[in-house]
Order: C-alpha cells, then structure tokens, then sequence
C-alpha cells in the first residue's frame, strides 16, 4: 500500500535545507546584523568640538533614569507645566542649550515630554520652548497636526472620518509609561529585521527547486509516483517553515536583546507615545505584536515566492540576484505620495512593508463597503498571492522537461 | 504486463531526436543499441514521463505515463543522476522510496535488503560524497530498485562499473528481467548479448532492428558496428 509520505518527505527536504553551509553562514551575518542594530545606539561616544564628553551607554542610562521617573505620570496640565517651567530655566539665545547646565539638571529630565509635544504638534525646537503649556491645546494641536498629515496623504473623506473616530477612543489625557525597549522594537528596530529575513530566506530558500535540476536529481524525484505533487508540496512546506523558523530566531534575538537593554516594560503603554502620527488605539505591546506577525507574514509570503522563482528560473544565482535587486530596489526607490496608488503598492510590497510607517500607513483599502487598514489587509493579500503562487509554481514544476544534457 | 509505446515522436525545431517508435514489450530483458545521439536517451526520458513527446503515446498495462499509478510501477535509472553529496547511502535510498510512495517501515527493510544487493552495506551510514564512481552507480541501481518495478529503464547503468561488478549486475537483470519489463541501453554489445531477450537498434531516431538475435544470425557486434559504418559513410556523404 502506498502511502502519500509527506511528513516524510518534508522532513528531508528539512533536511537539505539545514545541510547546506551557506544557510548557517547567512544565519550568523543577519544575527550579527541583528546584534549591531540593537546595541549600535548604545555604542560609541560622544564629542563636542573634537572633546570627550560622555559615552553613550552612560548617557542613555541617564535619561533611562529620567525617563522612568516619569513612568506612569499623566501627559496632563500639571505636567506639561513642569516641563515648560524646567525648559524657561534654560538661559535664551544659548547656542547648544543640550550643553548648558541648566538644560542638564531642570530641563533634560522632561526632554520625553518635550519631545512628545514637539511630535505631537509639529512644532519647531524653538517654538515648543516658546510653548505656553495647555493641556487642552496639546491635544488640539495634535489634532490639528493630524488633520495636516492626512491631507498631504491624500487621504478620502472616509478615511479621515475613520481615523477621527480612532483617535477619539485614544485615552485622553494620555498616561506616560516607560516603553523604550519595546518602544524600539516597533518603531527602529522593524525594518533592519524585515530586510535581513528577506535576504536570508533568498538564501536559504533559492536553491530548493533550482539546486535539483543543476544537482540532475529533478529525474530520479520526477520519476517517483509522489515526485509531481507531494515532493513539490513537502518543498514549499519545508522553504515555508524554515523562513518561519529563521524569522523567529531573528525576532526572538531582538525582542530578548532589546528588552535586556533598554527595558522590558511598557507594553501598555500608548502606541502614539512611540509613534505620534498614528491613531489607531493600541498599545506598544499590541503594536510589536502586529509588527513582528507581519514580518513573519512577509518572510513566509516572500520565501514562496522566492521558491516559486527558483522552480521558473532553474537556477540559484539568478533567483538570489532577482531576490537582492528586488530588496536593494525597495530601499533605493521611493515614490512620492503624490501617486498615491503607486506609493501604496510600492510600500507595501514585502521588501517595504516591514517599517513602521507603512504597517501603521494611515491610507487604507475600501473592501466590501469597509475601509482596512494597513496592517490587517496586507496580511491577507500577501497569504492570498502567496497561494497563488504556489498555484503557478506546481504547473510549472509539472511541466518540467528533463532535455538537453 | 505490456508496455505499449505508439509512434512516439520527439521534435525539436529542425531536428527528429526520436522518429514515430512503435513498439510493445512484453516482460524479459530488452537492449537498446545505437551511437551517441540515436535517440535512446530521449526515449528512455518519454517512457519515464520526464520528457514530453511531440506526438504518440505510452502506455504499461492501460496506464498512461503521465499517471501516477504509471510511475508508481517505474524504477528508472538515468545515465547521468544526481545525488545529495550530505547524505548518507541510506538517507539517500530512504528519501527515494518516500518520493515513491512506500511507506516508512517497509522502505527501511528494501533499503537494507539493496543496500546488501548492491555491496554497499558496510557504506551504508558514510556521505555519498565519498563514493567512487562505481559506488555511486550502484546506489543508482538500488535506488531504481526500491519499489520493485514492473518497469525498469536502465540508462546506461554498468556505466563506471569494474569488470566483476559489471558480470555481477548482468546476472542480477537477467534474474530482474523474469518477472519484469527491463529496457536497458548500453554501447556495450556484449553487455545486451548475453541478457536480452529482445535487441531494439535505433539510429538517428528511428528503430531499425527489433526482435531476437541469436547466434545463427551471426555476430551481433559485427551487425552493430555495420550500422556505425553505414552512419559513417552517409555522414561523410553528406559532409561531400
């Protein structure tokens, strides 16, 4: 009795996978990457005019401090009042007023709160210093500022009622948390890791198809009875759970260092703390969540469609330097807002999609009668087309003639 | 047990690989003769479903080649396979007799069973990479074996083979070819004299010699070589 063996077969295509050397060397540069773009904002010192004046790390640890003092404060009159009251202290017309002492003992312990206002409201350094504090105005402002920003989006009407009906759930006046480990991970740290799971999973995954017509071992798995179907289904689930896996590594190792580093605390705080211009309500926590779901999302979408390539193109190299020109392309290019349909599919296609601004992207898809959002249909169009091809690629791979050797 | 082969054609833009072959085969040993570029690969790839045909068909017992039942019933060795250099000989057969649908336990026992067929049992846990030529061809030879086909297509399979392994596995396709359709093609004459039933000649994509030969007919090797030279004469023809 014959059986359809696919547990069987996924497990060596497992295999194949974890035998080659250049998937673990490109594991170790993207965790290396990975490493470096965690701790890079603590490394290093800092100069004024050539001179010494502190480390990095030690200045972080100080405003970490600051910071914390604040954790759990509410963004209200009282507190807008002390913060405009400690930046008064600083002498007017100070050149760097950040190297004066008294920006230094009154003003840099609120600098959060300065600049939480700053992004809220758009305002200039200088204008924010200028700032009369009024609870009230704060949130005006960062309405009005709102306002400002989905006009230059183009955003329709219905979009706008939208986005004003979400920021109107926002808890106002918003209660500050220390967030920083986790404030990073959704707003800095998304893009370094979309990139590198992408480029590992063109590594890892371009050879799956293409590595058995140049090995000539496409006639020997063509000629079994489950070489036509099962064997290219055990293939994809391989490349699929190998691109989930190595992603998983990545976010696990960032999610770990960053936390270690900058704190693990936070995650019910505000999204808009950590990312101003958006009005969805969630939490920072609910917001890495999203993020890190959708890079998996992207890695799992783009290792088929790399598989599905290297099935069309029969060869590796090729596929890898498709994969990389299509990354290296969604980093260089950049189309203005004004074509706003073509900046939205160029954004949110997956070697773009994987940064905060484009996951929380304010323009939304009108779908059955009702506007989605970024994050919750992207996802699913990424599944679908990744469905899609997998579609196309078994046609192609049964069509295969084995000729010409 | 019948493999039907109607008017199989193979065309490329200018060129006939394969000339409108008709055959049927019963079980028994049956050789495929002829140059380099005869047509016999191109055959053996449109028997086994991994090389489209122009025109005609194949069928074995009703089956088309393009079903699975078709392939589930095929052990094909091809002249020029590849392998996985990290696995090991078992890994290797265990792998092939997923991808043909014998299930776990049982392929363990036929690999085991092969694997002493083909003298590799002592070899059996070291990569593949560390084979010889012959080695690997003999693990070629069990991996074709794995499903105990009813139709096995050999292309060129004492290729790389010594002497003693290449008597050895003649024998061994004499005995295979009782109960079974075996097409092998081989340059070697004596390799097809001594074990096929039936001899198929091709040249330039036609078959122009089916049937028995046995020694009243004469040297088997003479009649080969005199078509080589025929094929010599009309090239240079061609050539003036």
């Amino acid at each position: 009795m014959r059986n359809h063996n696919l547990g069987t077969l996924y497990c060596y295509e497992m295999k194949k996978i974890m035998k080659r050397k250049l998937v673990w060397a490109t594991m170790f540069v993207c965790l290396v990457g990975v490493i470096v773009a965690v701790c890079s904002g603590l490394m290093g010192n800092y100069y004024v005019d050539g001179e010494f004046r502190d480390t990095h790390y030690h200045m972080y640890q100080v405003d970490r401090q600051y910071m914390e003092a604040l954790s759990g404060r509410v963004v209200d009159q009282q507190l807008l009042t002390q913060m405009e009251e400690a930046y008064a202290m600083i002498p007017p017309g100070a050149e760097r007023y950040t190297l004066t002492e008294e920006y230094q003992t009154y003003a840099r312990p609120y600098s959060e709160i300065f600049n939480l206002v700053r992004t809220w409201t758009g305002m200039k350094m200088e204008e924010v210093k200028a700032w009369e504090a009024d609870e009230q105005a704060l949130y005006r402002m960062r309405q009005e500022n709102l306002e400002k920003e989905w006009q230059d989006a183009m955003l329709t009407e219905k979009e706008k009622a939208f986005w004003r009906e979400k920021e109107a759930q926002i808890d106002k006046p918003v209660t500050y948390l220390y967030y920083d480990g986790l404030g990073r991970c959704a707003v800095h740290f998304v893009p370094t890791i979309g990139v590198l799971t992408l480029l590992f999973v063109a590594v890892s995954l371009s050879g799956i198809f293409a590595e058995e017509h140049t090995r000539r071992t496409d006639q020997l798995i063509l000629t079994g009875a489950k070489g036509k179907s099962t064997a290219y289904y055990a293939k994809i689930l391989a490349g699929i759970s190998f691109a989930a896996l190595g992603t998983l590594v990545m976010e696990t190792l960032t999610v770990i260092l960053a936390l270690s580093l900058y704190g693990a605390g936070g995650s019910e705080a505000a999204f808009q703390l950590a990312y101003a211009g958006y009005s969805y309500p969630l939490t920072v926590g609910q917001a890495c969540l999203i993020e890190y779901g959708i890079i998996l999302v992207t890695a799992v979408t783009g290792g088929v469609f790399v598989m599905v390539l290297s099935e069309v193109m029969h060869n590796s190299l090729a596929t890898l330097a498709v994969c990389s020109g299509w990354i290296i392309a969604g980093m260089m290019i950049h189309i203005p807002e004004q074509s706003r349909m073509l900046c939205q599919i160029w954004n949110w296609q997956p070697s773009n999609f994987p940064a905060v601004q484009n996951i929380f992207d304010e323009r939304m898809i009108p779908l059955f009668g009702r506007c989605l959002v970024s994050w919750q249909i992207v996802p699913v169009l990424y599944l679908f087309f990744a469905l899609l091809a997998v579609a196309w690629g078994i046609r192609v791979y049964r069509r295969y003639q084995v000729s010409g050797r | 047990m019948e493999l039907v082969i109607d008017r199989l054609t193979k065309q490329y833009r200018n060129r006939i690989a394969v000339d409108r072959v008709s055959v049927k085969m019963q079980q028994g040993v049956y050789g495929l003769l002829g140059a380099n570029g005869a047509g016999k690969t191109t055959l053996m790839r449109m028997l086994c479903g991994i090389l489209r045909p122009t025109g005609g068909t194949v069928a074995f017992d009703g089956m088309d080649v393009g079903e699975e039942a078709y392939r589930a019933v095929l052990g094909y060795l091809p002249q020029d396979f590849g392998y996985y250099p990290e696995f090991n000989a078992t890994d290797f057969l265990l792998y092939l007799a997923a991808l043909k649908g014998i299930p776990r336990a049982q392929a363990k026992k036929k690999a085991a069973e092969l694997l002493e067929l083909v003298s590799l049992q002592e070899s059996r846990r070291k990569k593949i990479k560390t084979f010889s030529g012959g080695m690997k061809q003999r693990l070629g030879i069990a991996q074709a074996l794995l499903n105990d086909p009813q139709l096995l297509i050999l292309d060129e399979p004492t290729a790389g083979l010594d002497p003693k392994e290449r008597v050895r596995f003649r024998n061994l396709i004499g005995r295979l070819g009782k109960d079974r359709v075996v097409l092998l093609s081989t340059h070697i004459v004596s390799d097809i004299e001594h074990i096929a039933d039936q001899i198929l000649m091709m040249k330039a994509g036609r078959l122009i010699y089916q049937g028995g030969w046995d020694e009243e007919m004469g040297d088997l090797e003479a009649f080969y070589l005199s078509q080589f030279a025929e094929e010599e004469g009309e090239m240079k023809d061609a050539e003036s």
